[in-house]
């Protein structure tokens, strides 16, 4: 038998393992100078408890455990923090700013083969709401991902609010809804615009669904979507997202943000901005994350809040494309001498100055 | 710094003269396209062609061997990955049927009635299957790789799912059409974060809507 490791499941090596944590560690002083504090949550959860906060499907670990609960390896950070709020931070008045830096295990049909197993570091910034509540979420993104040392990203947001105006004045029909939030969730633009044609749906609504999906840019984005949807009364968000965008284009040093309405996907449980982030020559979002203002109130604490998840791995890929090097992690002198005693003392003394020593001898 | 040749999966078969001739018609250098030979890649001023299977194009786009690609709405479905599906170029029209001999007729229904569940051979088995769901109906799927149609002659399955452009070759095989499952168009698709990063992929997306928007579905 070949003593191998399960299917997306793999050993980090020292050379990249000293990088993984130097990354990390990158991000989380800005994490901590922004004055997020650190979390732990458990690596299972029980399914019942995590599905009050929304829709789980990538979980590719659901077991019982010797109690016959039904437990789930965490497919991501943020409704476990969302239940630890609820019940641990009981009686404690927010906001709160946590972050954390842990392993998620997700899969999908379209990811199998891939890592099952990812690093996520990320925020959650719980307790407040409005467009300086999303920008320190989205300033504070900007710059983790440039102190990774990524120098060219794409930060692109859109908002839930919008779409979720425009779908509900345009049918009462759930299945149609349903069809166009599915249809946005899998980037299916073909299928936005066959949805809007359909007679089940308000033209005049349904066609700014369409028109909506393909708004794309910069400041003049705002100006497009406006005259798209102030006319029917559905901007549900937009002022928001606008001043978001203007607060976060004055402050972050590095990076772009662009807006593109066609970024909202993925998770169900986003009610204001979302958005995700992209550098070149690396195909899988770099982070995402958004507000979600029901999550906490199914846990029983009714709070708004909003966060991002940055995955370390695709940190590494970008980083990679870039051609940036690991950096070097032998140490720095080996130590040898006749007697042990003295060997010790010597390494000792350089280690005092901060040097990185081994002992030399031994025998094998 | 000079930009990097913008990278284009190219489908092989029915659907390569059409896309080759569209992507031509799009300002994009296509010299020595049209007759690749074997080249698996055709590198031209700004532009690289890569030269695939059909049914890999979404992968290349995918795991970002192509920041943008040419490919069926079959394929898509099939594949289930993570792309923007763009624009509908309307031509390579196929649809997806159910089948099933024509001697048989009735055959199925009352296999059905005596098993609770289809027995269907098909290449497709997530389109297969998603249309069954649809209908909440219970289905055996019996993925086989070619010559479908003899799944029922033989009596492993009781009906196919399969694609077809004219229906000729159903025909042929004697097999009659029950009903329509999907049909399908060649489609741009586009990595999502190439779409956010290379402004190239937004402008060919653009030419191309306006090229094909007021074609009408057409087959290869």
């Amino acid at each position: 038998m070949i003593p191998k490791t399960p299917r997306g499941f793999r050993d980090v090596l020292p050379t990249e393992a000293a990088w993984r944590l130097s990354i990390k560690e990158a991000i989380n002083e800005r994490f901590k100078l922004w004055g997020y504090l650190p979390v732990e949550t458990p690596a299972v959860e029980l399914l019942d408890v995590l599905e009050m906060g929304g829709e789980l499907s990538n979980t590719p670990f659901r077991f019982f455990d010797s109690d016959n609960d039904l437990l789930v390896l965490r497919p991501d950070v943020t409704l476990p923090v969302a239940r630890m709020t609820a019940l641990r931070l009981d009686g404690h008045a927010g906001p709160f700013r946590l972050c954390y830096a842990q392993h998620v295990f997700t899969e999908n049909d379209s990811t199998y083969g891939q890592d099952r197993q990812v690093m996520q570091a990320g925020i959650e910034f719980i307790g407040r709401r409005g467009a300086v509540a999303d920008a320190e979420v989205l300033c504070l993104l900007f710059e983790a991902l440039e102190a990774t040392g990524i120098e060219d990203f794409t930060v692109a947001i859109g908002t839930v609010g919008v779409l979720n105006a425009l779908v509900s004045e345009a049918s009462d029909d759930p299945a149609w809804a349903a069809q166009v939030f599915a249809a946005f969730h899998s980037s299916d633009l073909v299928a936005v615009d066959r949805l809007a044609s359909d007679k089940r749906a308000k033209p005049i609504y349904a066609e700014a669904i369409s028109k909506l999906a393909r708004i794309r840019g910069g400041e003049e984005a705002f100006e497009q979507c406006r005259s798209l949807v102030v006319p029917l009364g559905c901007e549900d968000g937009l002022d928001d997202l606008q001043r978001t965008y203007e607060l976060v284009t004055a402050n972050a040093e590095s990076g772009k943000l662009m807006v593109d309405f066609s970024i909202i996907s993925s998770f169900d449980y986003y009610t204001g901005m979302v958005f995700r982030a992209f550098a070149p020559d690396v195909p899988a979002a770099l982070a995402s994350g958004g507000r979600y203002d029901h999550t906490l109130e199914s846990f029983g604490r009714d709070e708004p809040a909003a966060g991002f998840a940055i995955v370390i791995e695709q940190v590494m890929q970008a980083l990679e494309a870039q051609g940036v090097l690991p950096p070097h992690v032998g140490p720095e002198q080996e130590i040898t001498c006749d007697d042990a005693n003295e060997m010790f003392a010597r390494a000792k003394e350089l280690r005092r100055e901060g040097k990185r020593v081994v002992l030399g001898g031994g025998s094998r | 710094m000079t930009q990097r040749n913008l990278k284009i999966a190219v489908p092989k078969g029915s659907l390569f003269n059409d896309t080759v001739a569209l992507l031509g018609e799009a300002g994009l250098d296509t010299t020595g396209l049209e007759n690749p030979g074997r080249h698996l890649i055709i590198s031209n001023p700004g532009v690289d062609f890569i030269i695939v299977r059909p049914t890999d194009a979404p992968v290349f786009t995918t795991y970002g061997g192509a920041d943008c690609g040419i490919c069926g709405k079959d394929t898509l479905v099939e594949a289930d990955l993570d792309v923007l599906e763009m624009v509908d170029l309307k031509y390579g029209y196929c649809r997806f049927v159910v089948a099933e001999p024509e001697a048989a007729a009735g055959k199925a229904e009352a296999s059905y009635a005596r098993l609770g569940v289809r027995r269907v051979a098909t290449k497709y088995p997530r389109i297969t299957r998603s249309y069954y769901e649809g209908k909440g109906v219970q289905v055996d799927i019996i993925k086989m790789h070619g010559n479908i149609e003899l799944g029922p002659i033989v009596g492993m399955a009781d009906r196919i799912v399969d694609i077809t452009a004219t229906g000729t070759t159903l025909r042929e095989n004697h097999l009659r059409v029950v009903s329509e499952v999907l049909g399908s168009t060649a489609r741009f698709i586009a990595n999502p974060a190439a779409v956010r990063t290379d402004p190239r992929v937004i402008e060919l997306a653009s030419r191309l809507e306006e090229l094909t928007r007021d074609n009408d579905v057409t087959m290869s």
